[in-house]
């Protein structure tokens, strides 16, 4: 899956590797290639930039430390992003199953 | 261990364009993909490249992160609010007859040039894929547009006698975004 086809999602997606805890920037990649199960083909560099920017929306909140003699820079999602990546799972659950509905031809909503 | 020649060089070309904290980030990030990449058995100079790789063009990067620079947006917004506050000035001005006002022609060109200038910084900072570019261009329209708008409203207040409820709403709308910009010039700064 390309950088192009995520677009609109990246966010909700970062937002979930950090929902287990705090992370740095190389472990949330990490974390995103385990859940997706390595399917994601992303510049990776590029994922720090979109951290900034959650950041800066106030969804995620960045400290630092040293590890091995280098700084590390820390994520860890603050109350507004829990409550966004709550909003934003749902919409996207609400969103593929409309979506799977209407290309597999089921009827909506599709018993259980 | 000594960081390949490819990560040295490739972390010089982020250096060149990002500040040091951000390039302290990818630092830590490319050479944890790096070692990543010797634990799957990789030889040294094949990690780097696979690591270097894996990451992206640096100025893929730098590009991404002018996007979300703070003096980017600041511009951004002085850049959409500068016509209300503008529109505010021009009816003032007019209706205050300010053609009359004792201000010497150099002055008037001279405000003139420093508006130009203002947004020619701010339209930098709003557009450009440079970091640092960006970064001094917002700050530095940032500042021009607050010191432009303390200028005018203080010669308006020292120069227009009748000062009507059009100049009194110009003179707060200039109020308002000297204290934009001085609020969105402390994000900008940090970084």
């Amino acid at each position: 899956m390309r950088a192009e086809e995520l677009k609109g999602h990246l966010d909700a997606m970062l937002l979930a590797a950090l929902e287990g805890g705090p992370r740095h920037g190389y472990a949330v990649i990490e974390g995103l290639r385990q859940s997706t199960g390595g399917r994601l083909d992303l510049p990776t560099g590029t994922i720090y930039p979109a951290l900034r920017r959650l950041e800066q929306a106030g969804l995620i909140t960045g400290s630092w430390s040293v590890v091995g003699g280098r700084r590390r820079r820390e994520y860890r999602l603050t109350a507004a992003g829990t409550r966004a990546l709550s909003g934003r799972r749902a919409a996207w659950l609400d969103f593929s199953a409309t979506v799977s509905a209407a290309l597999e031809g089921r009827p909506w909503p599709s018993p259980a | 261990m000594a960081e390949p020649r490819l990560i040295g060089s490739y972390l010089a070309v982020l250096a060149a364009e990002l500040p040091a904290p951000i390039v302290e980030e990818l630092a830590d990030g490319l050479t944890e993909t790096h070692r990543s990449y010797l634990r799957q058995g990789l030889a040294p100079d094949a990690a780097a490249e696979s690591a270097v790789a894996e990451f992206g063009e640096p100025q893929a990067i730098v590009a991404e992160f002018a996007r979300v620079n703070p003096a980017r947006h600041a511009a951004r917004r002085l850049l959409v609010i500068g016509p209300v506050v503008g529109a505010c000035w021009t009816v003032a001005l007019v209706t205050s007859r300010a053609g009359s006002w004792p201000v010497p022609l150099p002055a008037r060109i001279l405000t003139g040039v420093a508006l130009i200038t203002i947004i020619g910084l701010l339209a930098a900072a709003a557009l450009s894929t440079r970091y640092r570019l960006a970064a001094r261009a917002g700050v530095a329209g940032c500042i021009g547009i607050a010191t432009l708008d303390a200028v005018l409203i203080t010669g308006a207040a020292f120069t227009d006698a009748s000062m009507t409820w059009v100049m009194v709403a110009a003179m707060m709308a200039s109020t308002a975004r000297i204290a934009f910009a001085a609020w969105s010039l402390v994000p900008a700064l940090s970084r």
